[in-house]
């Protein structure tokens, strides 16, 4: 199963923001995508999604993802928001329940044994079980995200995307988050589609944090593909200059790094 | 708030227990209230020959020896379904209410914001200043006036916010429902200048009365609020996800803009047919919903059927208040409910402090 854009282009009102990009992600691959702010990586991700109108085509497994049900399409791809929050107080366990709406199947929309286990599993894998009854505005910010995190996991999915996932997690998190993936990643998730190799395509702004999880990258610059290839490759000194415009090496040797 | 735990009313398993045991105290108050609100007034009754009457009705044996027929046409006839149309329309401005709020992700949002009630007006001021009667409706030309109205104008307002923004997004629907709110009620005060003599009548429909309510109301009503009810708790898992932006809930597999407009034109239906039948009575709506999440939190399983409970015991309590008060003067209840509902709102939301808002 497959994901191929072709000749995408997007935009939010007469601000182009995606650019003609034609990738294509296959099956069990492990994609970063990199770039400055604004260079249309949220984006990429919605439209992927089928989340946002755009131009050309998006497809998976040969189906337009605009076209699809949105719940056929929430049963294959999951994307996990930067933030998510709303007035109405859920708890966590309730929040990370929800996400297991596209593959219930109650007329209620009930819940069955089988979503409940997955949610826990998914709240554990998080390490939010803990604070399960906790309400949404009691966490801290690094705490919602990994409930927003366990949501998307609930969600079952062969694809993951996830937006900055590590952005306010400590540094613990982070690296079991990227134990998690490369692990995840290596297995496959049955879908009503039949069985699909897990896929995560991430945005990171820790290039180390990408470099553990993912072993393709692709760049986006002014909303191209600016380049696109293996991450040890892709990730040098020179492709960063150029990406994000300034003295990647300058700032490497001012890191602080313990040993 | 750090770790210090969780109070144990949200615990796994209690919490089923506890909302049980909440939803099966607020029915026998609710119950109680509904009572209290038909025994109470001019006329006095015992509370076990109010239960005769009800029984001897609903079970249609001949009513006992014992028992006044004065008493039973006062309360059967009288009393009674204005109780329950009171109950029933404060039930279906809650429910409708309740869901407004999640599916605009506003806790200020009702049906109103979107102009059923101006709407509803313009067409029963069309009804008074013109005279317009429709054979076999003659009574109910105000509600019915008001009710097409009320339901025309959310409608034009969801189809300019899906002409003007693709995605139909909150703010937009929000905004022209405001603006259109505003210059419906404008052609409503335009045309009401020309005809001084009838705004009397115009406005003791607009504030919102029960009296003289029959069982013809309570029918009509406990059919669309049934219709209605039933089809929001077929969307009360998507509306749940609802409250989570559209692009979360899209992403999770809902349809946003399908169960976004059915969700609309569903609590406007309710809305609209408890405008036609009490007039334009606001605050419920608002308070309702939002006393209903504190106790049993925001789950829409639960907050649709306990804001029908609640509302519709609220109403009962200031159709009460309205009639009794200052009898044999009747208050609109529409004033009740705002000064009864304000305080006891205020001091629900702020003595139990932000926490569970």
């Amino acid at each position: 199963m497959e994901l191929i854009l072709k000749n995408v282009s997007a935009s939010y009102g007469n601000n182009k923001v995606l650019d003609d990009i034609n990738l294509t992600i296959g099956e069990g691959e492990t994609v970063f995508i990199g770039g400055r702010n604004g260079s249309g990586k949220t984006t990429l991700l919605r439209v992927m999604s089928g989340l946002m109108a755009h131009e050309g085509s998006v497809t998976v497994d040969g189906e337009d993802v605009l076209k699809m049900k949105r719940r056929n399409v929430a049963r294959l791809i999951a994307l996990m928001p930067q933030t998510g929050e709303t007035y109405f107080q859920y708890t966590v366990y309730q929040t990370v329940l929800l996400g297991r709406y596209a593959r219930s199947k109650g007329v209620f929309g009930n819940f069955n044994e089988e979503d409940r286990e997955a949610a826990k599993e998914a709240m554990k894998t998080c390490g939010v079980y803990e604070y399960r009854d906790r309400l949404l505005n009691e966490l801290s910010g690094g705490q919602l995200q990994r409930v927003l995190l366990a949501r998307t996991f609930a969600q079952g999915t062969p694809f993951l995307f996830l937006d900055e996932p590590g952005s306010n997690l400590d540094i613990k998190y982070r690296a079991e988050l990227c134990d998690y993936l490369c692990k995840w990643a290596e297995n496959k998730t049955s879908t009503p589609f039949g069985d699909v190799k897990n896929t995560v395509v991430a945005v990171f702004h820790d290039l180390a944090q990408a470099r553990s999880v993912c072993s393709r990258t692709v760049f986006l610059k002014d909303g191209k593909v600016f380049a696109d290839g293996p991450s040890s490759e892709v990730i040098t000194p020179g492709c960063l200059e150029s990406v994000y415009d300034f003295d990647v090496a300058g700032y490497i040797d001012r890191q602080v790094i313990i040993r | 708030m750090e770790d210090t735990g969780t109070p144990d009313i949200r615990k796994d398993k209690r919490t089923v227990k506890t909302a049980g045991v909440g939803i099966t105290l607020s029915l026998a108050v609710c119950l109680f209230i509904l009572l209290f609100a038909i025994r109470e007034g001019s006329v006095y009754i015992s509370i076990p020959d109010l239960l005769k009457i009800i029984g001897s009705h609903i079970t249609g044996k001949p009513l006992p020896a014992e028992v006044d027929p004065m008493s039973d046409s006062i309360f059967w006839t009288i009393r009674t379904p204005r109780a329950i149309t009171a109950f029933l329309v404060g039930g279906c401005l809650s429910v409708s209410g309740a869901v407004m709020q999640a599916v605009l992700q506003n806790p200020l949002a009702s049906s109103y914001t979107l102009g059923v009630s101006s709407g509803a007006s313009l067409g029963a001021a069309l009804v008074l200043l013109c005279g317009i009667t429709v054979s076999g409706l003659s009574g109910f030309m105000l509600p019915a006036a008001g009710f097409v109205f009320g339901l025309a104008t959310v409608a034009v307002a969801i189809l300019l916010a899906s002409r003007i923004d693709r995605n139909v997004s909150n703010q937009t629907i929000v905004l022209i429902g405001m603006i259109l709110s505003l210059f419906v009620t404008g052609i409503m005060n335009f045309m009401m200048t020309f005809y001084g003599d009838k705004s009397k009548q115009l406005w003791l429909w607009m504030t919102g009365s029960f009296s003289a309510r029959n069982w013809t109301h309570c029918a009509i009503l406990t059919v669309i609020g049934a219709i209605g009810f039933i089809s929001l708790m077929l969307l009360s898992g998507r509306l749940d996800i609802l409250t989570f932006g559209e692009l979360q809930a899209s992403s999770m597999g809902v349809e946003v803009k399908k169960t976004k407009i059915l969700a609309i034109l569903i609590s406007s239906l309710l809305t609209g047919v408890s405008v036609a039948f009490a007039g334009v009575i606001g605050f419920i709506d608002l308070a309702a919903p939002h006393v209903v999440r504190r106790i049993f939190g925001p789950s829409h399983k639960i907050v649709i059927p306990m804001s029908f409970v609640y509302g519709g015991a609220f109403m009962a309590l200031c159709d009460l208040a309205a009639r009794t008060v200052l009898s044999p003067r009747e208050i609109p209840v529409g004033a009740v409910t705002a000064l009864v509902g304000a305080p006891f709102f205020a001091y629900v939301f702020f003595t139990q402090g932000r926490r569970n808002a």
